[in-house]
This record gives structure tokens, C-alpha cells and sequence, in this order.
């Protein structure tokens, strides 16, 4: 039921939640049984969240809840009140795509892009767990996510391209320790100054 | 070796402005990225306009019930129902949606009898799509079940009908002979036959179908935004169902759709359904959005799903002499468009081999199941595994190498252009040289120490119980259909004989281009897309032929009301359609500028203007004239020279020698893509589990015009091949339910299934195309199936065991290994 859920009849029941959705404070009212990627895409306008199966396979819905991925399908929205909830429009900063972003353009990690969403929010957990994962633990990684057009091949090159991109903005950064946040809002400087000279604007050219 | 050939040129764009060079062949990073990836892309699922309301289905729960009485009073009573739709309510003012074969039209839901699972009986409309499912809940639905009729056998031997009307439940068959088809099998020395069974499969797209569609009340007319494919081919099937005119329904699809691979072409049931439910309640924009279980159970959209028989006569020298063809495909419930899926094998009919004589055969087979649709490769994917079947069947028999086998019978360079006895045309290609070549890399590789097919290797794991196994194979992608051959199931054959070439609907390719004030080139696709990157490859094609920027470009779509009927983007069509709409229009706009400069700026004749480097000027270089200003210059004039379009016909309806398929109605397909694989496979034969260790191919589509985008087509398809090859199924039960509702049940690869491909391409230009570009849409899904069944034969040669039904699941393999052993 990928839809918007915006009107409600007085005889549904509803609680306030308080979520916390790419850090700014969202406080509103839903129904107990509105699915969190309903909520994030209808009410929070997060449209980047997919919705491709509703019953936890796909991984089109993947977001972060508190730093770790979950699906966004099999979780209600009453059970992040209090939570920090990261999408994809969580990452790119003043138009300068996330690394990981940026490696998914550059490898061609995606195809029709309805999963592409999910894939990087997996990769960005990924990543912050094991900052230079090997082929098995990338395939590990990502084996909750579904990708019918790519054939994943070039999946594995934008996270190895990703992790080194970060691994190598770390660097430059003067050895921060790379916590989520900083992993999550990358400077765009950071995205100049590397090796490789490309300007990261990706998709714009 | 995966990079061979394939630079994925970052920074592309900077190093052709400076040095003038093409951005066709290169590996210009896609244009639809950036909005993909930072969430703003707009699929069919983000189009929300304010106050749309939402549709819900209730379905059959029955595979084949008469409807007995059809209760929604319950609905109607609670507070948020704003509309519920049965059939009576449609019969009044709409009419049946068309089918694929006459007399099989059908109302947008169920009327008195249901026939599948997950048939659509009522309608319901409410503010949100969580209420319209408690709706939906509310409604009554009394059935007198039926028997169903769940396979080809009890629909060929039993009593049961599925359209009792029809009479029959073999609604369409022909058998086709093309040479001396007895004479072959009666003077060959050796004669094999082979059963093999190609599992119900689809394309299962990320993205589910939807539709948002608005009645407008003052026009009297709709506009309907879908994900829906070829919406300027298959518009009739909305515009019809609604009795309206064409140009009172305007589809329109968002640029960004989460894949079809054919699945999407026949959704205008839901698109229909929508559009009333907006007239009915006074042009309130109406959405629905397909959810998975719906998709898969009652979506319309399930593919090929075939029992073969394959005939192969062939003399002691291995020389194939005749081959004889026959299948039973079960279609479903309702002989939906695409029925023309059963013939396209003939436009591949032999694969790489060189055989003269060709009986081809089949029967049409109607089901208590979903309807099928398109998918990716068309139904050539299967006829590609059981004549590879076969033909490993015929190496065993003779006792020779199955790759010396093949090698014996390909078609040879020199017989280039190849005409198959099926009449359509292979263009070019070295297919001895591709599998010389694949093998020797796998040789290099893998046969030698260390490697993965390291004899010693080979023999340890076979203590083990790991049998592993390759095998060496050319496939033919057959690319770029057009004209007219896809009705041929809907024409009387016999009048095929006495038809002109002048009488064949050659469906050219449209496309516009226009200047706009600040130089951007809007160029315009009379269809849609769906995750190819039309948007890039379009940008490519445009920079070099009017000499300007990728990024100067940009790409949009033409709703069907502003397009004529077109073919569009199937059946590996669009590089090469593309490749030459847009040098058409290019060359029509350069002209155009030329004269817009000698009239309105040089003041002088058009023979002293060139059009050089994204501009006019004079031709002794003195004034020159920029684009953005030619389109001011143009602004006023009626006749509006910087705005062109052009349809740019179908390369075969150029070309003689495919006159006879064209007038004859035979499947055309002017390019022969092609790859020699070699998946090198494990078989445990104590769990049935098959591994794919590694996929070696070799990939030939001619000039590659992105070569990234070229390499992520064949990863693609090599990833839905190997799931059809090893789990993809929709079972049903021997009652008629279906078995495969969820992604649980339905396989698809994942991380964890997927081998590593070790892929290479070579060029090969095709002499009947602009660039030499060859269609590559489909590729590893139309052989990967039949590479990796055909590994999965030679990894159990020594049991005997042939791959004779995909997908190989594991209890399949065990089955077949258990058998053996039992044999023995």
C-alpha cells in the first residue's frame, strides 16, 4: 500500500510522534499502522525512499533508524518516535554528492534507479561498520537489497571506489576519527580536494 | 579483463571539447544519475496531485469460479468508500479491453466468471490507499468454483474451458517448414529428440506498476500518467476500453520507471480502471499502485512458461542436417498482447548453426493462471536452451565433444550477411573466432594450476561429491524488431502470399529536436524508457552530430497524443533506432540554420553558411552565429526552422533481401548481436545445489556507442538469465493457486547468487545500421539460461544427467542425480 495516507476519518485512531528525519525535528500525528516508508515519503516528503515489495526483501526502502539500517516497509512509523531517521536526501550536502553517491554515478551501479536508494543507505551502514570491506563482506553487506537491472558487478566497484574515497577524505581531514556524522555530511571540500580530480558533480555534466 | 574495451571516461566531457572528439564510443557517465540519487527522481509513485484519492482491487481467490453475486453494499456504507466499480457498472458506457487474439476481449473486471487468482472482481476507491484496502475487505464475493485447468496436458486433453466460447483452449498453433525439412531427418545419420521444460518466469521489475489518471470535465477528455510501456504503441489498449478517441487520452510516462523488461507493456487494465474511477467521480485524479503481491499473482505480467520437443538430425560428422521444433507454451488465463512472443524464435531459429531445413511448431495454450506478457528476449530465450539441450543431446549420442559439436555447425564469417531459412538476416559476426576465443581464455585461466577447472582440482572435488563442469556456446541476440510481423497471429496467412511490400506498416522511428533561447537542444523520443539511459545515449549521439555539449542537451518524452503510433523501446531497438533518428534530425536542423542565418543574419545565400563546432557562420569563417541565437531569430517566424522532426525508417524496410520476411509476415530483426559464454559451473550432487564459480563471456553488439551502458546491459541480463536458469519459478499447485506470491517465493538473485562475470567485447560493426550499433538490450537474459544448463549437462556428464528442466532447482538436480543412480 505505497501511497499517500494524508486525510484520516475520525474513526482511526492516531498518536503523535516525534521523529527526527535528516536532522531536522518532524512532529506529527499518524496512524498506529502507517508504515515508516509511508510516513517518511507522504508526510515528510523523503520521496527518495522506494517502495518495491512491502514485505522486507527488496530493500528499496532501506533508511537509517538511529545509525543502523532497517526496512522501512516492516517498520511503523510510531516506533522511531525519538529516533533519528537518515534517507538518501540525507546525504548529498549543498548539491555536492556523498562519496558514496558519487561512486554509484561513477561505476555505474545503477540502472532505472528504484533500488539505488536502498543500496546506498546499505552501503553507508556497511561502510561505517567495516570502512574497507572485502568482495564476501560487501556481498554479505548487501545481501538484504534487491538490484534487477545492474547485476550488482558494478555494486561491488562503487563501494570499494566509495570506501577508498573516504578512506582517502579521512586522510585529508587530518585523521578524524570518521564517525557516522561525519561520514553522513562528508564537506564538500573534502569532495575537491580529490586525488582523482574529478569535481563530483556528477550527474549535472 | 573486465576493463577491456570498457573506460568509463570521467571527465569525458572535458577532454572532447578540447579535442574535438567523439562522444559516441565513449563511456560518458549517465545523465539520469544525479536526480536518481539524491532522491528527486520522479517515479510513477512520487505523482501526487492534490486531492487524488486511491484505487484498490479486490481479487479473485479462485483459479476458475463463476461469480455468483458480487456484494460491495458493506463498502458503500462505511465512511471513507467514495466509489466502488463492478463490471455492470462498466458496461453501460466503457467497453472490453482488447486482447491479443480475437474473440478473448475482456472486461476490466471480472464479469460472472473469474479465471485466475488474483483477477480483479471490484474496484473501490477511497481518500487513501490504507482505507481502500479496508474497503476492499468489506467487499462480498460469492464463487461456484470451477475445475481449473492448471497445465498444458489437462488443457489440451481435458474437458475443461477455460473460455467456453472459444471452444477450445488452444486458441492459436501453426507449424512452419522452411526446406526440405523430411528429407533431412530421413537421409541423416542420426535423429535425437529431446523434452525439455522452460519454468514460468518474468522480468519482476523493482518497480511495480502504477497510474494516476484525471477525467477532465470541461475537454472531455484524460490524461493518464503511467508507468506503462510503449505507451505510443499500446495506447489503444486504454483509449479503447474507455470509448474515447485516441487524442481524447493522453498517456504520458515519467521519465524515470523502475524497469519493465516487457512486464509493464500490458498493464492498461489498471490504467483503464483508474481513468473510469475519475470519471465517475467528476475528474478527481485517481491513483493506483500495484503492490508486490498483486504484481505477482495477478499482474498480467508472467512470461514464457513452455514444454519443448526438439528434433535434431545430424550425420556422423557431427554436420547438423535438420532441425525440427515444436513447444507448447502456456500463456494463462487470456491470450494477451504480446502473443507474438511465440514466433520471434524464428528470427533466431537456428542460433549460430548453419541448417537449412527448419520445422517450427506451436500451440498456444490457455490456462487458469495470470496472463502473460513480455519479458526480456521475448520468448527466444527459451527456444535458445532447448536447441542447446538438443544439441548437447546429439554430442553425447555421437560421443565427441559437445564444443567440437557446435564448432562443426556455426555459421561461418564468410556466409555473412547469413540469411536464415526463417528469412530473416544475421548482418555480421566471427562466431568461429568468438568461441575459439572464449575457450581459450577459459583454457588460459581456468584449465592450468590454481584455476578453477585445474584437473587436479576438478578430481579432488569430485570426491567430494562437486561436480563441476563448463561449457562453450555463441548465441545470437537478434535485435531491433519492426514493421508489421507482429500481427501476424491476428492475419489470414493464406493471403500472406498475394501481399505487396508496398502493403507492410514499416513504423519508422519519430523524434524531435528544437533550439531553445539559452542553446539548449531539447530533443524529444516518441516513447519511453525505462532504465536504459536513452537520456545519455541521446545526449551522445546529439553532441557529436551537432557538434555541441552532452550537457547542452536535454532529453524528454512525448505523450501519446503529441506522438504518432511507433513501435518504441523493445525488443533491443533504441541504439540502433536512436543511431539513426537523430542524425536525421540533426542533418534536418544543421540545414535549417544554415538557411536561418543566410536569411536572417548574413543576408546572403545558404551556400555561403556552414554549420561548423555548434554553430553558423560564413563559410570564409569572417561571422559567426551561436545557436541561442538562431533561436531568437527563429522566435517570430511562423514557419519555425529550429524546431524539426524526423522519422527515421526501420533499417530492414531499407534493404532488399528482408522483403520477403517483411511481406510474408515473418519476425524481422536486421541486427545479430552475439556472445560466447562459458559459466563454469558446481554441482553438489548430494544437496542439488548448483554454483555458478565463474561466467566467462565474450560480447559482440557491434560499434558500442557507451560501452559502459553496453557492459551494464549484459551484466544485467546475465543476472536474470542466471536466476531463470536456477530459481526463478511461478508455480501454481495442481489446484490453481499460485505458489510464488511473495519475493520468498519468487527468487530473484541477490548478492549471495551471482558469480563474477569476466566479460570482453569485440566490434564488429553492423553493415545495415548508421553507426554499425547492434541491439544489446536483451543478450544475457536470451543465452545465459542455456550457457548455464548447458554447464550444468557437462559438469554431470558421468551420470548421464541432462538439464532438462529450469529452473535447475536443488531438488530438481537431486531428483535427476538420484534417478540416474538408480538407473545404474
Amino acid at each position: 500500500m505505497s501511497s499517500e495516507s494524508s486525510s484520516q476519518s475520525l474513526a482511526r485512531p492516531t498518536e503523535e510522534v516525534t521523529v527526527s528525519v535528516n536532522g531536522e525535528d518532524v512532529t506529527t500525528t499518524v496512524e498506529p499502522r502507517l508504515k515508516l516508508s509511508d510516513f517518511l515519503r507522504d508526510e515528510c516528503g523523503k520521496r527518495g525512499v522506494r517502495v518495491g515489495c512491502e514485505h522486507g526483501v527488496c530493500g528499496a526502502c532501506t533508511v537509517l533508524v538511529d545509525g543502523r539500517s532497517v526496512k522501512s516497509c516492516l517498520t511503523y512509523a510510531v516506533q522511531v518516535d525519538g529516533s533519528d531517521v537518515v534517507t538518501v536526501e540525507g546525504l548529498a550536502s549543498d548539491g555536492d554528492l556523498h562519496p558514496i553517491q558519487d561512486a554509484f554515478h561513477r561505476e555505474h551501479a545503477l540502472q532505472c534507479g528504484f533500488c539505488t536508494s536502498g543500496f546506498v543507505m546499505a552501503t553507508k551502514e556497511l561502510l561505517e561498520r567495516d570502512p574497507d570491506p572485502d568482495r564476501e563482506a560487501i556481498e554479505d553487506g548487501l545481501a538484504d537489497n534487491i538490484c534487477r537491472c545492474t547485476g550488482y558487478q558494478n555494486i561491488y566497484d562503487a563501494v570499494e571506489t566509495a570506501a577508498a574515497e573516504l578512506a582517502d577524505a579521512e586522510r585529508t581531514d587530518g585523521g578524524v576519527s570518521g564517525g557516522a556524522d561525519e561520514l553522513l555530511h562528508a564537506p564538500s571540500d573534502d569532495l575537491e580536494d580529490r586525488t582523482d580530480g574529478t569535481d563530483g558533480s556528477g550527474g549535472d555534466a | 579483463m573486465s576493463e577491456a574495451g570498457v573506460s568509463k571516461d570521467v571527465g569525458v566531457e572535458d577532454d572532447a571539447e578540447s579535442e574535438g572528439q567523439s562522444f559516441v564510443g565513449s563511456g560518458l557517465e549517465r545523465v539520469e544519475d544525479h536526480r536518481i540519487l539524491t532522491g528527486e527522481a520522479e517515479y510513477i509513485h512520487d505523482i501526487a496531485p492534490e486531492g487524488a484519492v486511491h484505487m484498490a482491487l479486490a481479487r479473485s481467490v479462485h483459479p476458475h469460479a463463476e461469480l455468483v453475486d458480487v456484494d460491495t453494499s458493506a463498502a458503500e456504507d462505511h465512511p471513507d468508500c467514495l466509489l466502488t466499480l463492478t463490471a455492470d457498472d462498466l458496461k453501460d458506457d466503457y467497453e472490453p479491453m482488447p486482447c491479443g487474439l480475437e474473440g478473448f476481449e475482456e472486461w476490466s473486471l471480472a464479469d460472472d466468471r473469474v479465471r485466475f487468482v488474483g483477477e480483479p472482481v471490484v474496484a473501490v476507491v477511497a481518500s487513501d490507499r490504507y482505507a481502500a484496502e479496508d474497503l476492499v475487505d468489506l467487499v462480498e464475493i460469492e464463487y461456484e468454483q470451477l475445475d481449473p485447468v492448471t497445465d498444458v496436458q489437462e488443457a489440451t486433453e481435458g474437458d475443461t474451458l477455460v473460455h467456453e466460447h472459444a471452444g477450445t483452449n488452444v486458441p492459436d498453433s501453426e507449424t512452419l517448414e522452411f526446406g526440405a525439412v523430411d528429407d533431412a531427418f530421413e537421409n541423416a545419420d542420426n535423429v535425437v529428440e529431446t523434452d525439455c521444460e522452460w519454468g514460468r518466469i518474468s522480468g519482476v521489475p523493482l518497480e511495480t506498476a502504477g497510474v494516476v489518471a484525471q477525467y477532465d470535465t470541461d475537454h472531455d477528455s484524460f490524461h493518464i500518467d503511467s508507468n506503462i510501456q510503449l505507451h505510443t504503441l499500446v495506447d489503444d489498449t486504454v483509449y479503447e476500453p474507455l470509448d474515447y478517441p485516441p487524442e481524447k487520452v493522453n498517456l504520458e510516462v515519467p521519465p524515470d520507471v523502475g524497469g519493465s523488461f516487457g512486464t509493464k507493456i500490458a498493464i492498461h487494465r489498471y490504467c483503464t480502471l483508474s481513468a473510469i474511477a475519475s470519471q465517475q467521480l467528476d475528474g478527481t485524479p485517481v491513483k493506483f499502485v500495484e503492490d508486490r503481491v498483486e504484481n505477482l499473482q495477478g499482474g498480467d505480467m508472467h512470461c514464457s512458461d513452455r514444454e519443448y520437443t526438439v528434433r535434431l538430425a545430424f550425420d556422423d560428422d557431427g554436420t547438423i542436417q535438420g532441425l525440427d521444433t515444436y513447444f507448447a507454451d502456456d500463456f494463462g488465463a487470456f491470450p494477451h498482447y504480446p502473443v507474438n512472443q511465440v514466433l520471434k524464435p524464428l528470427s533466431a531459429v537456428t542460433n549460430a548453426y548453419d541448417i537449412d531445413a527448419v520445422r517450427y511448431g506451436y500451440d498456444l495454450v490457455l490456462t487458469n493462471k495470470t496472463a502473460q506478457t513480455a519479458y526480456r528476449g521475448f520468448g527466444v530465450d527459451p527456444h535458445l536452451y532447448a536447441l542447446e539441450t538438443a544439441v548437447d543431446e546429439a554430442a553425447r549420442e555421437l560421443g565427441i565433444d559437445p564444443t567440437d559439436f557446435r564448432r562443426v555447425n556455426l555459421i561461418q564469417p564468410d556466409q555473412m550477411p547469413y540469411r536464415l531459412p526463417t528469412h530473416n538476416i544475421y548482418d555480421s559476426g566471427d562466431y568461429p573466432a568468438a568461441l575459439d576465443r572464449i575457450e581459450e581464455l577459459v583454457d588460459e585461466a581456468e584449465v592450468c594450476e590454481g584455476g578453477l577447472l585445474d584437473p587436479d582440482v576438478v578430481e579432488a572435488k569430485r570426491e567430494e561429491g562437486k561436480y563441476r563442469g563448463v561449457s562453450y556456446s555463441v548465441h545470437i541476440e537478434p535485435g531491433v524488431s519492426g514493421s508489421d510481423w507482429t500481427d501476424r497471429q491476428r492475419t489470414e496467412t493464406d493471403a500472406l502470399e498475394e501481399r505487396e511490400r508496398e502493403d507492410v506498416d514499416e513504423l519508422p522511428e519519430h523524434f524531435r529536436i528544437q533550439l531553445e533561447g539559452d542553446g539548449t537542444v531539447r530533443a524529444f523520443l516518441a516513447t519511453d524508457t525505462s532504465g536504459q539511459g536513452h537520456q545519455t545515449l541521446v545526449s551522445q549521439l546529439l553532441a557529436d552530430s551537432l557538434g555541441v555539449l552532452p550537457s547542452d542537451i536535454e532529453v524528454d518524452y512525448l505523450p501519446s497524443v503529441e506522438a504518432p503510433t511507433e513501435y518504441g523501446s523493445a525488443a533491443s531497438r533504441m541504439a540502433v533506432m536512436l543511431s539513426g533518428a537523430t542524425e536525421g534530425a540533426a542533418e534536418k536542423l544543421r540545414e535549417n540554420c544554415r538557411q536561418l542565418a543566410a536569411e536572417e543574419v548574413f543576408g546572403c545565400g545558404v551556400e555561403d553558411v556552414a554549420y561548423r563546432d555548434g554553430a553558423v557562420e560564413r563559410v570564409d569563417g569572417s561571422e559567426r552565429v551561436p545557436l541561442a541565437e538562431l533561436a531568437d531569430l527563429d522566435a517570430g517566424r511562423n514557419q519555425r526552422l529550429t524546431r524539426v522532426s524526423y522519422d527515421y525508417d526501420h533499417p530492414a524496410t531499407k534493404i532488399d533481401d528482408f522483403d520477403e520476411a517483411l511481406t510474408s509476415k515473418y519476425p524481422v530483426y536486421p541486427t545479430a548481436a552475439f556472445a560466447a559464454n562459458a559459466p563454469i559451473v558446481e554441482v553438489d550432487v548430494t544437496t542439488g545445489e548448483v554454483e555458478i564459480l565463474k561466467f566467462y563471456t565474450l560480447r559482440d553488439c557491434g560499434t558500442m556507442l557507451n560501452p559502459t551502458i553496453v557492459e551494464g546491459q549484459a551484466h544485467g541480463g546475465i543476472a536474470q538469465g542466471v536466476g531463470a536458469a536456477l530459481m526463478e519459478e511461478f508455480q501454481y499447485d495442481g489446484e490453481g493457486q499460485p505458489k510464488a506470491i511473495t519475493l520468498f517465493d519468487y527468487l530473484l538473485p541477490s548478492t549471495k547468487n551471482m558469480p563474477d562475470i569476466e566479460m570482453e567485447h569485440t566490434e564488429t560493426p553492423s553493415p545495415f545500421t548508421e553507426t554499425g550499433a547492434k541491439g544489446t538490450g536483451e543478450g544475457g537474459m536470451l543465452d545465459a539460461p542455456a550457457s548455464v544448463a548447458s554447464a550444468i549437462t557437462a559438469a554431470l556428464e558421468d551420470f548421464d544427467v541432462v538439464a532438462d528442466q529450469i529452473p535447475m532447482t536443488p531438488h530438481r538436480v537431486r531428483r535427476r542425480v538420484r534417478d540416474a543412480q538408480a538407473d545404474d
